[in-house]
């Protein structure tokens, strides 16, 4: 083949045959083990256990993990009660701000002047910290889930639409050339090239702002409820209970797991396009 | 004929602020039937008129007709376009790659199904419908390309160094492929490309372009007949010819 002097720079032979390699039988190296991010919380218990034997915190204001296990079981209907209320806002609030922000940000992302009509009130409003609009929300909305749900909104709105923004407009170019030589109107656009191109960004989207609306819903529920596990964990402290205390946050970290946990799966089934495309989803 | 006119076609860039003259009054036909290339090296400015035949760039001056109407702002019905292989949507899998252009006309999804396995079949991808791009090769994903492009039925065919970034004996093999569809589907093609090889082997006339400004240099018929070899005398003759005609870019590139 004789070719000018560009062809010397292309990229050179491309992986022939377009058939699946045959998958090699599994050894699962220990390297790869889910268990093995139990390693430092297991860590952590044994440090806690040895702590409160070695005597010098009292075990009135540092229980054993055992103590804190005990909680567990006698007061699980008052646990089950407050987390499922806790659990209940931060999933309303996040689909409000899901179905909201996700295609606002499709939106500015395709339209140049829309984002520049946003973007500094993005940059701005998304400064604000949610501790700081709780008194605002309590003498708009009273106290209850409404000022709770519509801080959560809040908090997990911006990291959805900026990721969204950002993954519409990073979106390469040949494929929006591809879209618009097949004069694909607006609509085919946003759904079958933006949205599916963005995804997976939205996602990581997603994980930010469950993570952010699982914080404000404990925070929220410090002032502005009288119900969750926020509100639990300040009860507790009156009526000194700092064992109802620590069960409290061990759910609120075991449910931010759970949570992120299942937006991976999600994202692993929603993307699957993706797979062997990127190191790791 | 000409079912495709480019009428004093220039295109100004801005680069860092300066204009540069990418592409400087072009003018060229291609008819019905024809397969066209444009043939330079790098910065000849022939995928840039490529671009404005497909009406992703508007020319600075002068206009594009297709079957009579001026070319403006979106790509004319009749006419499709195929990429380097990265325009597939990676998203989709081959089949729904393939179907996407007769989705944006509107086309009912059972048509749509019923026209993209007729093109699966005819690029020999029957089998893969359900794979993505990235599962495919090179050669496959551009018949995907090709065969999204022809869906339409089109009847200019504009192609952007589709086999630019493919093995050697693969763009041979696809070369021959192209041919062969268009047996079946006919259509006016104007064919981007670097490879000198590639213009003799695919076209009716090459155009070759020089560098900045981008223009034409010289259009050379190309009366082989078919399936040509480009191992024969005459055809290394051409070769010769065309080298020697940007003998003078080749070393102004390798200058630079």
């Amino acid at each position: 083949m004789v070719s000018m002097p560009e062809a010397i720079s292309a990229p050179s032979a491309q992986p022939s045959a377009g058939t699946r390699q045959k998958a090699l039988p599994k050894t699962r190296p220990l390297s790869s083990s889910a268990l093995l991010g139990l390693i430092p919380i297991v860590l952590l218990l044994i440090a806690w256990e040895l702590a409160t034997r070695s005597g010098s915190y009292s075990s009135v204001l540092l229980p054993s993990p055992m103590a804190v296990a005990t909680v567990f079981v006698h007061d699980w209907s008052d646990l089950a009660r407050h987390t499922g209320a806790s659990v209940l806002r931060v999933v309303i609030g996040v689909s409000i701000a899901f179905v909201t922000a996700t295609p606002l940000g499709l939106l500015i992302g395709r339209f140049p002047v829309l984002d520049r009509i946003m973007d500094w009130s993005v940059q701005i409003f998304r400064s604000f910290p949610i501790i700081a609009l709780i008194p605002l929300a309590i003498l708009f909305f009273g106290i209850g889930d409404r000022p709770a749900i519509i801080l959560i909104w809040i908090a997990a709105f911006w990291p959805l639409l900026i990721s969204t923004i950002f993954a519409v407009k990073n979106v390469e170019r040949t494929l929006m050339k591809a879209a618009k030589v097949a004069n694909a109107s607006n609509a085919l656009i946003l759904r079958d090239i933006l949205l599916p191109s963005a995804l997976p960004s939205i996602l990581t989207g997603l994980r930010l702002a469950i993570g952010a609306g699982w914080l404000t819903v404990v925070t929220a529920e410090m002032m502005a409820v009288r119900s969750g596990l926020g509100y639990l964990i300040m009860y507790a402290q009156v009526i000194f209970r700092p064992d109802l205390i620590i069960a409290g946050i061990l759910i609120i970290g075991a449910i931010g797991l759970m949570f992120d946990q299942c937006v991976r799966v999600a994202r692993k089934r929603l993307c699957r396009w993706q797979e062997g495309l990127v190191l790791e989803s | 004929m000409n079912f495709l006119s480019i009428r004093d076609v220039s295109k100004v860039y801005e680069r860092r602020g300066v204009p540069m003259l990418a592409v400087d009054s072009v003018n060229l036909t291609v008819a019905h039937d024809e397969l066209v290339c444009l043939l330079g090296v790098s910065g000849c400015g022939k995928s840039t008129l490529l671009q404005v035949v497909a009406g992703l760039e508007d020319p600075t001056e002068g206009e594009v007709l297709i079957d009579g109407c001026l070319v403006s702002g979106q790509t004319h019905p009749e006419a499709s376009v195929v990429f380097q292989e990265h325009g597939l949507f990676p998203w989709m899998t081959v089949v729904d790659n393939i179907a996407f252009n007769l989705k944006a006309r509107g086309t009912k999804r059972d048509e749509r199904q019923r026209i993209a396995a007729e093109f699966i079949a005819l690029v020999g991808l029957t089998g893969f419908e359900t794979r993505y791009p990235h599962e495919l090769s090179g050669g496959m994903r551009q018949r995907v390309g090709i065969a999204r492009a022809m869906t339409t039925r089109p009847k200019l065919l504009l192609m952007d160094e589709p086999f630019g970034a493919l093995d050697a004996q693969t763009r041979a093999i696809m070369q021959t492929e192209l041919l062969r569809v268009l047996e079946t589907h006919p259509s006016a093609v104007l064919f981007v490309t670097h490879g000198v090889d590639e213009a003799i082997l695919l076209a009716d006339r090459v155009v070759i372009m020089s560098p900045r400004p981008g223009r034409i240099r010289k259009i050379m018929d190309i009366d082989l007949p078919r399936p040509r070899d480009p191992t024969s005398a005459e055809f290394t003759a051409l070769v010769r010819a065309v080298l020697d005609e940007i003998h003078d870019d080749i070393s102004l590139l390798a200058k630079q």
